[in-house]
């Protein structure tokens, strides 16, 4: 113990005084804050009050003064109304002065509405609800012509009201895509962060250090102490960059913009020790079987081809629990939060929606315990035989000769 | 006894490499382990460290089964090994204390061996700033650091240069006067010659010589002889059928096959006045009998 210990310590130290990592921690942090930063950047660039006006023009008084009233629909602009023609609108794009415009002309028995804007690459067709609110308003005015009643005008504009409603009783919190993106951190975060062992070992054989190792400690001791100091700094990490993102996003982020995206009250610390076990148990999955493979190869350009039967078993329990996770209540996402290479990336996030019962989490728990003792057993088992060999790749056949070997 | 191998064999990944050997180590002192490359010796070597296990056989170190946990040996391994990026002085105060030392012991045990290796200079530096010759000192550090009682050496003279050398070689005498036992492998055979008294030479996973140097050699018939004279001497070599094995400022290696042809020349040399300056009648060398013995 006092030896694993000792290793971890090392590992530790390594890697925290690694300029790399400093580097990239470093900038990981920075853009984080600049990125919660980027809203308030932009209205600082353009001004508080210049916001995005939207300019109205109606030289031919079609709607008869009435586009005032469009001021107060919400559309999300500064609405001004002014009579331009097209190359004075043009002009004031161009100048910056107005984002957007329309203009309203009559042709005969027609009304054009032409909604003008800088480029139209990203547009396919005019916003909806400026087509709706003009639409309606003009419905309004000519409505209002006919001197109709109050009951005439109900039958003909019914106050039409709709909603979206689920007829699984399980109600889902939070918005998923907020959710598929977290789950994608964390999946990083893992992948990442066990890699490191399988390029640590790998490091360790390639400058030849092994030999001296082993003569020292067990290689259990190495493959233990390793995965544990390289977890700590991970979870550190994580933590870290999780946390300057909460604080950025409390700090930086409008309440209300905040909100439209991530319901804070979901952030519970219940959540939060549940994504730190699932962080530690889903690492020491994945950085098992990279030690594993990690301690076959022992030319750096071997690393890669070595490792990809793991980097093929996390995708895969990476996209069963994301995909699964479109479609939260399916048996499939529940299988994904059971099965041990995909649970980490899934259970948290179901109960952050709200759909794990203390029962689940225990069950899945259990599963990835067990999981990580068996490749902890034959991991160290093969890591012991194969950091030794200082040939060429150890194959599959190989592997299972050296498990099979006392 | 101290160190015993008996009847030790191992087969790694289906491939017996190495087959029932046994050797014992008596007193401090140094012991030489041979064989051409992928002989086994290294195999060997890990078992008695207790970094792989054995199939068959005994492995004691006075009188207690060798296991990882109950031995605490150096060992210089022949692959050099250094952590690139890591001061040099972290790297030791890594491994003492995982050979059991606390910092303190470890510290006084680092300043009195780098003094010895002339390291000082270096503990302060990553590894990858120093040369060769001095990662590899370092790494001889490592394998003597927590004072053992045996160290095993491969090939410890490789890519030195003469004065390191010579400091190494006076370190490894200060450690059998201390009461140490070393076991050394290398295929430089006078280094072998030089300082252990007993060696055991594998071919293919099996023992194919083994004991007290002086007395192998006794064994062995004289097989060349050396004279050193004035003038060039070949008409009368051919004239007893001999074969020159190399010849330098007329100083003359000769083939022998018995001891009396070799008189019969210096007997011919002088009656015809030749003067002759050295003449020496040699036993093999020991890279002489390890040729015979595991050349193919």
């Amino acid at each position: 113990m006092k030896d694993i210990i000792t290793v971890m310590k090392f590992t530790i130290k390594d890697m925290i005084k690694r300029k790399s990592f400093i580097i990239s921690t470093l900038i990981i942090l920075v853009l984080i804050v600049i990125g919660f930063n980027i809203p308030n950047m932009i209205k600082s660039f353009k001004g508080e009050n210049t916001g995005d006006k939207f300019l109205i023009v109606d030289n031919d008084n079609v709607f008869e003064g009435n586009l005032e009233l469009l001021k107060q629909a919400n559309l999300g602009y500064d609405v001004e109304i002014e009579k331009a023609d097209f190359d004075e609108i043009k002009q004031k794009i161009e100048n910056e002065e107005i984002a957007e415009a329309i203009m309203i002309e009559k042709k005969e028995n027609n009304i054009k509405i032409r909604y003008i804007v800088e480029n139209t690459n990203m547009m396919t067709e005019v916003p909806e609800n400026i087509v709706y609110s003009i639409n309606s308003l003009y419905s309004n005015i000519q409505i209002s012509k006919l001197g109709l009643t109050e009951e005439q005008l109900q039958t003909i504009a019914p106050n039409l009201e709709f909603s979206l409603e689920q007829t699984n009783e399980e109600e889902v919190n939070g918005n998923i895509f907020v959710i598929m993106l977290m789950s994608i951190v964390l999946f990083y975060a893992i992948y990442f962060c066990a890699y490191q062992v399988s390029s640590s070992i790998t490091t360790e054989k390639t400058s030849k250090i092994m030999e001296t190792l082993v003569t020292s400690t067990s290689p259990k001791t190495i493959v233990l102490g390793k995965t544990l100091g390289i977890g700590i700094v991970g979870l550190l990490q994580m933590i870290l960059i999780v946390g300057t993102a909460l604080i950025s996003a409390k700090a930086f982020l409008e309440a209300e913009l905040l909100d439209t995206v991530l319901d804070m009250s979901n952030i519970t610390v219940y959540l939060g020790i549940i994504t730190i076990i699932y962080f530690i148990l889903g690492y020491f999955t994945y950085a098992l079987l990279y030690a594993l493979t990690g301690s076959t190869v022992s030319k750096p350009e071997d690393i890669q081809s070595a490792n990809g039967p793991v980097a093929i078993l996390a995708i895969v329990g990476f996209y069963l629990s994301y995909f699964t996770m479109m479609n939260p209540t399916s048996e499939l996402n529940i299988f994904a939060s059971l099965f041990p290479i995909s649970s980490p990336f899934c259970m948290p996030f179901r109960i952050m929606m709200g759909l794990a019962s203390g029962k689940d989490v225990v069950i899945s728990i259990m599963i990835l315990i067990v999981t990580i003792l068996v490749i902890a057993k034959v991991a160290i088992k093969i890591y012991s035989n194969a950091i030794l060999n200082y040939g060429k790749k150890i194959s599959f056949k190989d592997i299972i000769k050296m498990y099979r070997d006392k | 006894m101290s160190l015993i191998l008996k009847n030790v064999s191992k087969t790694f990944v289906g491939k017996l490499v190495v087959d029932n050997i046994s050797f014992n180590i008596e007193k401090p002192g140094v012991f030489g382990l041979l064989g051409t490359n992928g002989a086994g010796k290294t195999t060997t070597i890990r078992m008695l460290l207790g970094i792989i296990k054995k199939d068959n056989g005994e492995i004691t170190w006075k009188g207690k089964a060798v296991d990882r946990k109950n031995v605490n040996f150096g060992y210089l391994p022949e692959e050099r090994g250094v952590y690139p990026k890591i001061k040099i002085l972290d790297q030791l105060l890594y491994f003492a204390e995982l050979k059991g030392m606390n910092k303190n012991d470890a510290m006084e045990s680092i300043n009195k061996w780098a003094k010895k290796l002339k390291v000082e200079e270096y503990l302060q530096m990553p590894a990858e700033k120093l040369s060769k010759g001095n990662q590899q000192k370092i790494q001889f550090m490592t394998a003597i650091i927590h004072n053992p009682e045996l160290v095993v050496l491969d090939e410890p003279f490789s890519g030195l240069d003469p004065v390191n050398t010579e400091i190494l070689k006076n370190i490894i005498i200060d450690l059998v006067e201390n009461g140490k036992y070393v076991i050394m492998s290398a295929h430089q055979m006078a280094t072998i010659e030089e300082f252990c008294s007993d060696i055991l030479i594998l071919n293919k996973g099996e023992t194919v010589l083994q004991g007290n140097l002086k007395q192998i050699k006794e064994t062995y018939p004289a097989n060349r002889v050396e004279i050193d004279v004035k003038q060039n001497i070949d008409n009368y070599i051919k004239e007893f059928d001999l074969k020159i094995e190399n010849v330098t400022n007329n100083n003359y290696n000769i083939k022998i096959s018995e001891e009396e042809k070799a008189h019969q020349l210096l007997n011919k040399l002088i009656s015809t006045g030749i003067k002759v300056d050295k003449f020496e009648i040699k036993k093999p060398t020991l890279n002489d009998i390890f040729i015979e013995k595991v050349g193919e």
